[in-house]
């Protein structure tokens, strides 16, 4: 049986018994989840491919919805609601829960539009006030001094580690309550990672947020919560230390020894 | 011989076969386009920009209704063309996908864009020519429209395909309706490719003759007027070549270089662009 710790402070998302099925597939992907997702903390997610972590990962922003025919069963509650109720706005949801994704996407445009793109979404023109909030993104984002001087340029001339953390300003600068985190440092180098690293733990004090990586090593590092995902089912949940040193589980302890996976 | 003397003189001889035949084919090609600046530029003038069309014999002839008549007719088929050919590729790329109405698009397109161009001008004789009553600019304009649509709407539907899904995604995550992400990031990732489609587009039109030879007909005179025979580069072109007449024939070669001239362009611009914006 699944071992999931009880979360004792305030959480920012819900998950019960949470099941998600592909489109045409037979077997749902993910099967009765129940998770508590704390407030301002980082929460890892790990798990050999295929288990379904990048999957729940994708429904907390309902992306699976941009591809018609997939199915959710269950619940997930954000701020007192269940978000996969078939009437929530979608657009509105997106705006509280960001998403950085594996490969950086910048869009083909200047760097100050790249971050400004959220905003301007959502109705705001004011040059002034644009640009303040870039460029308190963008420092948030550790990124403001290698751009400040070319916040025209166009935004794929940029290294991908700083298309990365473009990425997270464009996703903090709408002041989002949760940031999903897909893998965001797999296509990145040693050095890019690290800052990356560091800017998840930096930006915990402000949102929520869920990483999905295939880095042991990096769960251990960025995270307070770590969840262990084994063929759709959430095996394990539990304070990363607690998780990594003394496993509550079996297949969890044979997982982060490299037994499979 | 060995056998690897035996592969290396088969290479040598596929090799030299086939330089042969790439001379050949390209002797004729640099042999038409040759033929047509030597007498192309020996035929050019001012005149030719000046004045219209003449009966034989008169020094003051030129092309200049055939000109203007020309870039009407193109312009106009381009003002009906690229929209409906850029929305229709939208749709297939970003809505239709890979349904089978999308696919049955596709299909109907492709086979549209091989369908002789004489077809083309009968079936706008019979909806556009036969109701009106006479020929007029709208009637050839629309039958160019039809000719040029299906080259944009697949250049369209291939150029917004090679956008990644993933920044799609990501425009999505931020709450971009979809619209929104396919103006804002689809478009402005493959306007390169899109643009290169239009100009090529209006290079397959510009040179046709065949689609105008019963809807916009012909003209020797100047006219703006659309709701007339409305005379083109190609039509003039055709006319002036057949006929006996020396100087006719002379403003035929300058109409047929004028004319080269200007796909040409249009051909290596659309395919600067594509290369330009793949470099970025």
């Amino acid at each position: 049986m699944a071992s999931i710790i009880d979360i004792k402070d305030e959480c920012a998302l819900h998950v019960r018994d949470f099941e998600f099925t592909y489109k045409g597939a037979a077997a749902p992907s993910l099967k009765k989840v129940s998770m508590p997702i704390a407030k301002h903390s980082v929460t890892a997610l790990i798990g050999p491919s295929g288990c379904g972590k990048t999957t729940l990962l994708r429904s907390f922003n309902r992306m699976h919805d941009l591809y018609p025919g997939n199915t959710y069963n269950g619940e997930i509650e954000f701020e007192g609601r269940n978000i996969l109720n078939p009437k929530e706005d979608l657009i509105h949801l997106r705006t509280k829960i960001g998403m950085i994704f594996q490969k950086p996407t910048a869009f083909p445009m200047s760097i100050f539009d790249n971050v400004a793109y959220g905003m301007r979404l959502q109705g705001i023109k004011n040059k002034s006030e644009l640009e303040g909030r870039v460029e308190k993104a963008l420092q948030d984002a550790a990124l403001w001094k290698e751009v400040k001087d070319r916040l025209k340029h166009d935004a794929n001339g940029l290294s991908g580690g700083q298309q990365q953390r473009l990425c997270i300003a464009r996703a903090i600068a709408v002041e989002p309550e949760v940031l999903l985190f897909d893998e965001p440092t797999s296509a990145l180098d040693p050095i890019s990672t690290q800052g990356i690293e560091k800017l998840v733990i930096e930006l915990k004090e402000r949102v929520s947020i869920i990483i999905v990586t295939h880095n042991m090593q990096q769960a251990a590092r960025v995270s307070d919560y770590t969840g262990f995902m084994y063929l759709g089912e959430l095996i394990e949940l539990g304070h990363t230390e607690e998780l990594f040193v003394t496993p509550k589980e079996k297949l969890t302890q044979e997982y982060i020894t490299g037994k499979f996976g | 011989m060995t056998a690897v003397q035996k592969r290396i003189i088969i290479n040598k001889l596929a090799l030299a076969f086939s330089t042969l035949s790439a001379i050949i084919a390209l002797a004729f090609l640099f042999w038409i386009l040759g033929v047509l600046v030597m007498k192309g530029v020996h035929a050019l003038n001012w005149n030719i920009f000046i004045y219209e069309g003449s009966p034989p014999g008169y020094a003051e002839s030129g092309l200049k209704h055939a000109l203007v008549g020309q870039l009407i007719l193109v312009g106009l088929a381009t003002f009906i063309g690229v929209p409906l050919g850029i929305l229709a590729g939208t749709y297939l790329s970003e809505y239709g996908k890979n349904s089978k109405l999308a696919h049955t698009i596709r299909d109907i397109s492709d086979i549209m864009m091989s369908a002789p161009s004489i077809v083309i001008g009968a079936f706008v004789y019979a909806v556009v020519v036969m109701p009106m009553g006479h020929f007029s600019a709208w009637a050839g304009a629309i039958a160019l429209a039809i000719i040029m649509i299906p080259v944009i709407l697949r250049t369209t539907d291939d150029m917004l395909q090679l956008v990644p899904g993933t920044l799609r995604e990501a425009a999505f995550a931020l709450g971009a309706p979809k619209y929104k992400v396919i103006i804002d990031i689809v478009y402005r990732g493959a306007k390169a490719g899109i643009l290169t489609g239009v100009l090529l587009g209006i290079a397959r039109v510009g040179g046709e003759t065949a689609p105008l030879l019963f809807t916009s007909f012909n003209d020797n005179f100047f006219t703006t007027d659309l709701n007339e025979a409305m005379p083109s580069l190609t039509v003039t072109m055709f006319n002036y070549a057949i006929s006996p007449y020396d100087d006719w024939q002379q403003l035929g070669w300058a109409a047929a270089f004028i004319l080269s001239m200007f796909i040409l362009g249009l051909n290596i611009m659309g395919r600067l662009i594509l290369l330009m914006g793949k470099r970025k």
